[in-house]
């Protein structure tokens, strides 16, 4: 299956569990099968990536427990803007599972354009088009995104 | 350029999305500007830091096998053609569907180029999306060949290039154009490169012509009244140096 492994790792991150994220990808296999023909974009993986997205979504809706995965960022998630030269140092130190468990509690929408961008290195135009962002809002969904994560990880050092 | 701007533009030099003129402004302003700088080095930090320490999940090796299974028994309506299924086709897939398919078509073709470099693209994902990359699964040529010559009227180049690092792992009937078609499967490393032939009006020898589409890179070729092409997602020189390989000779 080609980029398997690219769909899955978002669909685990959007669904946050395996077996939620298997359902996902699944669906989105099958549909991009049936819908081949109708592929005439100029990279595969950007097309299996955004049927991902749309499986999720539809996954969410037949899903009450995952409804609240979606919701909109609180507007102070990132308001702060913490000092950023001591961080640098820190975030290199920081460990699988805290980041782990700091990105799982970003909203869905920080999320997936984190792991688009830092994990699957799509440009801004190709998350446009996964997540069907006007082109000109990627960059600042990506910097609300990325002073959230900070703004986790700076409190989380405080509490520890 | 001004702090303020050079502040909201840092995210799209850090993730070389600008423009030439605009990075050049960015890149001066930032060499100035030790807040800007350390904001930069933060971003690059925390994208070390996530590519590093982020968990990658990786599909588990029962999910392509589900993804198989739950796929339509029947092809799709453009596969008109699929007379064989072979019990190997799993194992295959199964194997990370790494693998090089050489089509060849044994009708006359004479379709516009970009449309047969379309189609031969989606025959190469659909050979990997459905349960049905070989027919014949096998590393042996001389098993490969004659399997693929009783069914078809012509004699395409099957040979294993296992030291060279694209070993050949077995064949396939297929449908390029509407015309019916042979397809080789090679694999290199965990990649997937397609290869499809055909005879053309033209029976000049044509050299290795590189193009992109799709993401996926294609190398057409034509020889001894055959036309190649190979499609891959893997680096376009390593699809030429096979391209290459297979012209090397019989």
């Amino acid at each position: 299956m080609p980029h398997l492994d690219a769909a899955f790792n978002l669909a685990r991150w959007l669904t946050g569990n395996t077996a939620d994220a298997e359902d996902v990808v699944q669906d989105a296999y099958l549909r991009a099968f049936r819908y081949l023909d109708a592929f005439r974009g100029d990279n595969f993986r950007v097309w299996l990536l955004t049927i991902v997205r749309n499986s999720f979504l539809d996954w969410l809706k037949d899903n009450r427990s995952g409804r609240n995965l979606f919701q909109p960022a609180p507007a102070d998630l990132e308001s702060t803007d913490p000092n950023p030269t001591p961080e640098a140092m820190l975030l290199d130190r920081v460990d699988g599972e805290t980041l782990s468990i700091l990105m799982a509690r970003l909203p869905a929408e920080y999320r997936e354009v984190l792991i688009l961008r830092e994990i699957e290195d799509l440009s801004y135009k190709d998350i446009a088009a996964v997540t069907g962002l006007p082109a000109g809002t990627v960059m600042s969904r990506l910097s609300r995104a990325r002073l959230a994560l900070r703004k986790a990880w700076t409190e989380n050092e405080k509490k520890s | 350029m001004n702090h303020d701007r050079a502040k909201m533009l840092l995210p799209a030099y850090a993730d070389r999305q600008t423009g030439p003129l605009r990075r050049f402004l960015l890149g001066r302003h930032i060499a100035r500007c030790p807040s800007c700088l350390a904001e930069l080095e933060t971003m690059h930090a925390m994208r070390t830091a996530m590519r590093i320490n982020l968990p990658m999940h990786r599909a588990p090796p029962s999910l392509a096998m589900r993804i198989g299974t739950a796929l339509p028994r029947e092809a799709p309506p453009s596969i008109r053609w699929r007379p064989m299924r072979s019990g190997m086709a799993g194992s295959a897939l199964a194997g990370g569907l790494a693998g090089i398919a050489l089509t060849v078509a044994v009708t006359q073709l004479s379709p516009q180029p970009d449309t047969l470099i379309a189609d031969v693209v989606s025959d190469h994902v659909r050979s990997l999306m459905a349960d049905h990359l070989t027919d014949v699964a096998t590393s042996d040529r001389h098993t490969v060949k004659p399997w693929l010559s009783d069914r078809l009227d012509l004699s395409p180049v099957v040979k294993d290039f296992a030291i060279e690092g694209y070993p050949l792992a077995g064949g396939r009937l297929d449908y390029v154009k509407g015309h019916r078609a042979a397809a080789i499967v090679y694999r290199r490393d965990k990649h997937v490169i397609n290869l499809f032939a055909f005879v053309s009006d033209d029976r000049s020898e044509l050299a290795p012509r590189q193009l992109a589409l799709n993401g996926f890179n294609v190398v057409r070729w034509r020889m001894d009244g055959l036309s190649y092409v190979a499609v891959s997602d893997v680096e376009a020189s390593q699809l030429l140096a096979f391209a290459r390989l297979v012209m090397g000779g019989p």
